[in-house]
Parts: structure tokens; C-alpha cells; sequence
């Protein structure tokens, strides 16, 4: 897959590599890109790498290898520009249970660099990612992980940063609540942002992708835009390419022994 | 930004339940330590200028200053109500003789002995045991417990530089604690005059430097709990990390230093001194009444002698023995107080250095310093009697013509026939507390080292934090 875009990419990999200090290769020399407007969709089993990519890109690790990029920004070099220009949304978001919804806003938002709101935007980005009105006051405590996630998202959205990582943000939701979030994410697409999602999701990941990275064993094994996968079974593929890699691994052990 | 992260700290805690509980049991023990101690003050003072009073009037109608039966009393001080210390553990009341040893006795503790069962309600207890604990509670999973909630790699997921952060948790949380904890503070302090608590501006300045201190030892503690915190992976880890550390500052450390400094230094017991002293000054005795034999059967009565005159004679050949004898008992006893006293401040020492090693005992040591209530509280109290003691031996000397107040009987006088005395010309004794500058500046080196083990740890969270693993 030729890169032929002139414009620049919000979020880059660079041959990133990252070897724990156990030896364990957590990834594998991964590159891509992520252009505004687009959805890039890493998918993969658990430790696949999905999640040690974006960490690096929060620069939550370093790098052994390579570079992230957001905006041009080397994170692991200036990591506070880097995340001055992104947004997070974690599997399972966790806030501060004894604050409300519209605290927990108000207190990330405000984290994020954002110190304009009034509580009418905090109302009126719960509303959008459809939290209803009555929860917008009570504390998180009570919140079912759904609601944890919606206010998860808006936190996402008020930070207004270009680029956006989820961390398999629809793992727990309802069918329900996982369309309103397909159509949300189309919208900040639509938007101009760029989104990194990692996800189990195959379905999810061709309806809303841009780009699809299969990944495995710290590897991107497959990379196919949404074009190339126009009439084509990604749920086979993505067996196919887990199962092929799996085999080869084992054949590789098997040499080794 | 490091103003969002207190305000988010005071925020948090102030909402939840931990803080409502641990501020309703702070406050009213705050409360009621005040309460009781105005009230244990108007009651050792009452008890003070009654026994003042009875010891005038158990002199009324005694006619020979040479058999009166005096005792003074260490007034109660103002502080040693909020601050305890030793004041409750040492005897208030000491018998002045023209000879013999002074010894005090009636401790707070000799007539309430519950109270050394369970000791006193203080400000030393609160800030010392019950607030330290509850900084370990607001403290220990400042930094771990919000990785396990998910809340400190969210927060991270912005631009938030990490020294930033760190100071914010530290300063919000003390911020949370120490300031509601005024508000009973302030109607405490309110409550003394109310009580009858006489106290003056250099009291005032002592009590704000004692709560200044228990602020500081709060902080220490705090700052213990976000370093041990940022320390460790799990929040229950630290939990129990800390409270070893609590029971080995609270509790092991200052009863270790002084079974380690009673080994390291023997210092003979009192009643040791005691025996050496009545052993020496019972040999003496012996000496004595041989040389007042050998005396009598060199110098009877002679033929141009009344009876009168021969009993002059020999009261005072007898009264220069004494004198002599007293001279040698004193010099002796002053050298085995003092060498007892150099033994028991080269203990101390040794003590006291070991203990501070534990932040409880600096805090005790600078709150009961500044409270007048330390270890020299004992010390100040003996010496300003033995002084007293001197003025009152010129004193007694004068009134009864240089026979130093012991009554020897002839038989010829007739006490009635004389005027009875008047107690109130006796020298008066006023414990003379040290001002509030010399006990500040006696402080100064607790507060000195509460402010290091502040920054220690606090530096020592910094550091850990910074190369805290955040996901």
C-alpha cells in the first residue's frame, strides 16, 4: 500500500519498536498513518500490540525503536506538546465517583487546556454522546459502565483536539449504545480528526475504518484501506491471517527446539 | 494547572464520607481536649491556692519558726492544660526544710492513677497519634489508587507535567485536612478565656506555634503516605506499608530509646542515691553523738554555770555539729545529684537522639518544649526550690538566731509567753516559667527537623512519582 498523500498525517508511526526490559517484544517495527478525517482501525487478539502502540503514543512508555508522531511531534521527545493535541478514550473509562458528571467535565476539560465552558456545553455534550439529562448531576457512582463511557467520550470531545485514541472504547457497550457511538465517531470523522481505535470489533472496524491494520504478535501482518476491502469478508481475512501467523510461529518454534 | 489539581483534591476529598467521619471525630476530640483541659486547668488551680492557703494556715498559732511545716507548690501552667507532657507525672508539692533533702511529691498521677492508665485527652494525643493516623488514611492511596480507579492514566492523557501534579496532590490534600481542622481549633482556643484559662499574649504565640507544629506533623505524615503510595503498585500494599511505619514511629521508636539509653547509660535509681546519702549521713550522726558524749563528759556544768547557760552551751556546740554535718551530707548529696543528674542528661541525650529519628517524638518533643511541659519542666521546678530553699534558710536563720530552724528543747522555754508567728512573712515562692522566647527557641531544633523529614519525603514522592509508571 503506496502512501500517495501530500498533506500531513496527525498520528504517525515510525518503525516503533518496543522491548520490555524482560525481553519481551511487545512491537515489532509497526508504521502507519493517520490523516484528519480518518478512522484507522488496529485490530488484533490481546497482546497483540494494540494497546502498547497507543500507550507509546500517549508516551505513557518510550520507545526502544522508531518514532510516534502527533502533528509532527516526536511524542517520547515533547511529550506534553504531543498530548496537547490529543484526546483519549480508555476500554473501561474510570472518573472520579464522587463527582458528578458535569464536575468530571468540568475538571477534565479543564485539564485538557480548555477553561471556557459553561455548564451549558458540558449539557450539551453529554446530550450529544446521549447521556440523559437527569444523569448530568448525579455522581459517577452509581453510572453503569455505558454512561461511564459516554462521559468518557465527551471528555474526548471537549478537549477539541485533532487527533483521538480509543482503547477498544465499544468493549461492554449494548448494541444500542454502540450505534450511537458508530455515529458518533462518524461525525468527529466527518469532523476533520483523526481516530486511532484499537478494537476486537471486525464489523465495527470496516463500517466506520478508513484504514485497517490486522495486527499480531506486535506486528501489523495486514494493512488494507477501506477501498481494498470493498466486497471482501474482513472476519475471514482476519482469521486466515491470525491462523497463517500462527502456524508460521509454530513452525518457527518448532525449528528452534 | 496546579491550581485545578488542588482544587480537584479539595473537591474530592471534602465530598466524600471518609472526610465527613474523620472530621467529626477530629473536631469534637479537638473540642473536648480544650473543654477538659480549661477545665483540668481551673481545677490544679483551685487545688494550687488551696493547698497555698492551708499551708499558711496549718501555721497559724505555732509560735517558734523553728517548727513550722512548710511546703510550697508548682502553680499549674496555662499550656500544661492543652499540653500535658510531664507536667501530670512529677510531684507538685515539696516540704522546704533548712536541711535534709527536698523531695516533691503528689503527682496529677498520685491522686488520679486512672489517668496514668490511660493518660490525658491532649493536644499531643490528637495531633500525635489520631491525626497522623488519618493522614495515613487520606494519604496512602493518593497516587496508586488512582491508577487502580483508572483516573491518574486519563488525567495523563493530557498535557500535565508531573511535578505539577504531584505538588497539587500533596498541597490539596493538606489543604483538605488542616483548614476545616481550624474551625475547632479557633473555638477551642475561644473556649480558655471562657474557662478561665489566664492567657497571655506569649501563651497565645505558644499555642499557635503548637498547632503550627501539629500542622507540620501532619504534613510529614501526609507526605509519607503519597511517597510510600508512589512507591507502590497497589493501594493495599501501601495501606499496610504505612501502618508498620506508623506503629514503628508511634509506638516502637520512642519505648526502644529508652530501654537502648537505659542500657547504653546506668544512672543509680533515687532510692540508690537515698541510701547512700542516709548511710553517709547516719555515720556522721554516729560521729557526732560520740564527739557530743566525749563533750559533755570534758564540760559539765560548772559551778559558776545556771542550767540555762549550760543548755546554751551545749545546743550550741551541738548546732555547730549539726551545721558542720549538714554542710558535709549537702556536699555529699550535691555530688551524687549531680553526678546522678549528669548520668540521667547523658541518658537523656542518648534518648532523645534515637527518638528523633521517629516524627512522633520530634513532635512531641517541640509541642511539650513550647508548652513548658518538656523533660526540664522537672529540673526548672527542683532548682527554683533549692533556691528557694536558700531563702528560706536565711530566713528561718534570722528568726530563729542562727539555729537553723532545729528545734532543740531545754525545757525552760515556755512557748506560750511568746508571740505567735506570722506566716506570712515568710519568702513566697513563685514557679518562675521560662518565657515564651527561651521555650521557642528551645523548639527550634524539632521544628527544624519536622521540617526536613517534610521535605525529605516529600522530595522522595517527587522523585518516585516522576518516574511513576502511570498506565
Amino acid at each position: 500500500m503506496e502512501d500517495t498523500r501530500t498533506d500531513s498525517p496527525l498520528l504517525e508511526a515510525i518503525n516503533l519498536t518496543k522491548r520490555y526490559e524482560d525481553g519481551t517484544l511487545a512491537l515489532d517495527d509497526v508504521s502507519f498513518k493517520v490523516y484528519p478525517g480518518e478512522v484507522y482501525a488496529m485490530l488484533g487478539g490481546n497482546g497483540a500490540g494494540k494497546t502498547t502502540t497507543i500507550n507509546l503514543f500517549l508516551n505513557f512508555i518510550e520507545p526502544t525503536s522508531g518514532e510516534a508522531r502527533v502533528d509532527g511531534i516526536v511524542t517520547h521527545v515533547d511529550p506534553l506538546a504531543a498530548k496537547s493535541k490529543l484526546a483519549y478514550v480508555s476500554e473501561n473509562v474510570m472518573l472520579y465517583p464522587n463527582f458528578t458528571a458535569l464536575q468530571n467535565l468540568d475538571y477534565f476539560a479543564r485539564l485538557g487546556g480548555k477553561t471556557s465552558y459553561s455548564k451549558d456545553d458540558y449539557r450539551r455534550v453529554l446530550t450529544r454522546v446521549g447521556l440523559e439529562e437527569e444523569a448530568h448531576d448525579r455522581r459517577l457512582k452509581g453510572f453503569s459502565k455505558g454512561m461511564r463511557q459516554k462521559c468518557g467520550i465527551a471528555i474526548a470531545i471537549l478537549k477539541d483536539a485533532p487527533a483521538i485514541l480509543l482503547d477498544e472504547p465499544t468493549s461492554g457497550l449494548d448494541p444500542k449504545a454502540g450505534l450511537e457511538f458508530t455515529r458518533l465517531l462518524q461525525s468527529l470523522r466527518d469532523e476533520g480528526r483523526a481516530i486511532l481505535m484499537s478494537t476486537h470489533d471486525i464489523f465495527r472496524a470496516k463500517d466506520i475504518s478508513n484504514t485497517v491494520g490486522i495486527m499480531n504478535r506486535g506486528k501489523i501482518v495486514m494493512q488494507k484501506t477501506s477501498a481494498e476491502l470493498e466486497g471482501v469478508d474482513l472476519e475471514q481475512i482476519y482469521v486466515e491471517y491470525m491462523a497463517g501467523y500462527m502456524d508460521d510461529a509454530g513452525v518457527a518454534a518448532e525449528e528452534v527446539a | 494547572m496546579l491550581k485545578l489539581i488542588i482544587e480537584k483534591e479539595l473537591r474530592e476529598i471534602l465530598g466524600s464520607t471518609k472526610f465527613v467521619v474523620t472530621f467529626s471525630v477530629c473536631a469534637t476530640l479537638i473540642l473536648i481536649a480544650f473543654y477538659v483541659g480549661g477545665r483540668s486547668y481551673d481545677v490544679s488551680r483551685s487545688d494550687y491556692e488551696a493547698a497555698v492557703a492551708e499551708n499558711v494556715k496549718q501555721m497559724a498559732g505555732l509560735t517558734d519558726w523553728g517548727r513550722i511545716d512548710h511546703r510550697v507548690f508548682l502553680e499549674p501552667q496555662p499550656l500544661g492544660a492543652l499540653v500535658t507532657g510531664i507536667a501530670n507525672d512529677i510531684g507538685r508539692t515539696t516540704e522546704v526544710r533548712t536541711r535534709g533533702e527536698l523531695n516533691s511529691e503528689n503527682s496529677r498521677f498520685n491522686e488520679d492513677p486512672l489517668f496514668a492508665v490511660f493518660r490525658f485527652l491532649d493536644l499531643e494525643f490528637i495531633f500525635g497519634i489520631v491525626l497522623s493516623l488519618f493522614a495515613i488514611l487520606f494519604g496512602y492511596d493518593a497516587i496508586n489508587g488512582e491508577k487502580e480507579r483508572g483516573t491518574l492514566r486519563l488525567s495523563f492523557a493530557n498535557a500535565v507535567p508531573r511535578d505539577k501534579y504531584i505538588l497539587g496532590k500533596l498541597a490539596g490534600s493538606f489543604l483538605a485536612l488542616s483548614v476545616p481542622l481550624l474551625i475547632p481549633i479557633l473555638i477551642g482556643c475561644l473556649l480558655l478565656p471562657i474557662l478561665g484559662v489566664p492567657m497571655e499574649s506569649g501563651d497565645w504565640q505558644r499555642l499557635a506555634m503548637i498547632i503550627a507544629c501539629g500542622y507540620l506533623y501532619l504534613g510529614v505524615f501526609l507526605a509519607l503516605s503519597i511517597f510510600i503510595s508512589a512507591m507502590t503498585e497497589h493501594s493495599s500494599s501501601s495501606f499496610l506499608l504505612l501502618l508498620v511505619v506508623w506503629i514503628i514511629a508511634v509506638l516502637i521508636v520512642p519505648r526502644t530509646a529508652v530501654l537502648v539509653s537505659g542500657r547504653a547509660v546506668d544512672v543509680p535509681t533515687m532510692d540508690e542515691i537515698n541510701f547512700e546519702k542516709n548511710r553517709i549521713s547516719d555515720q556522721l550522726r554516729r560521729e557526732d553523738d560520740s564527739k557530743l558524749r566525749a563533750y559533755w563528759s570534758e564540760n559539765p556544768q560548772t559551778g559558776t554555770e545556771t542550767r540555762d547557760q549550760m543548755m546554751t552551751r551545749f545546743r550550741n556546740y551541738w548546732s555547730e555539729l549539726a551545721d558542720a554535718r549538714e554542710q558535709e551530707v549537702r556536699a555529699l548529696s550535691a555530688r551524687l545529684s549531680e553526678d546522678r543528674r549528669n548520668r540521667e542528661r547523658v541518658q537523656q541525650r542518648i534518648a532523645l537522639g534515637i527518638s528523633r529519628i521517629s516524627p512522633t517524638s520530634v513532635f512531641s518533643l517541640a509541642a511539650t518544649d513550647l508548652a513548658g511541659t518538656s523533660l526540664e519542666l522537672q529540673q526548672q521546678y527542683q532548682d527554683q526550690v533549692s533556691q528557694y530553699r536558700d531563702d528560706y534558710t536565711r530566713f528561718i536563720e534570722e528568726k530563729t538566731g542562727g539555729s537553723g530552724g532545729f528545734w532543740f528543747s531545754g525545757g525552760s522555754t515556755d512557748e506560750a509567753e511568746e508571740e505567735p508567728i506570722d506566716p506570712y512573712e515568710l519568702p513566697v515562692f513563685e514557679f518562675d516559667a521560662p518565657t515564651a522566647a527561651t521555650l521557642v527557641s528551645k523548639s527550634l531544633l524539632d521544628l527544624g527537623l519536622l521540617t526536613i523529614f517534610n521535605i525529605v519525603f516529600f522530595v522522595g514522592a517527587f522523585v518516585a512519582f516522576l518516574r511513576y509508571d502511570v498506565r
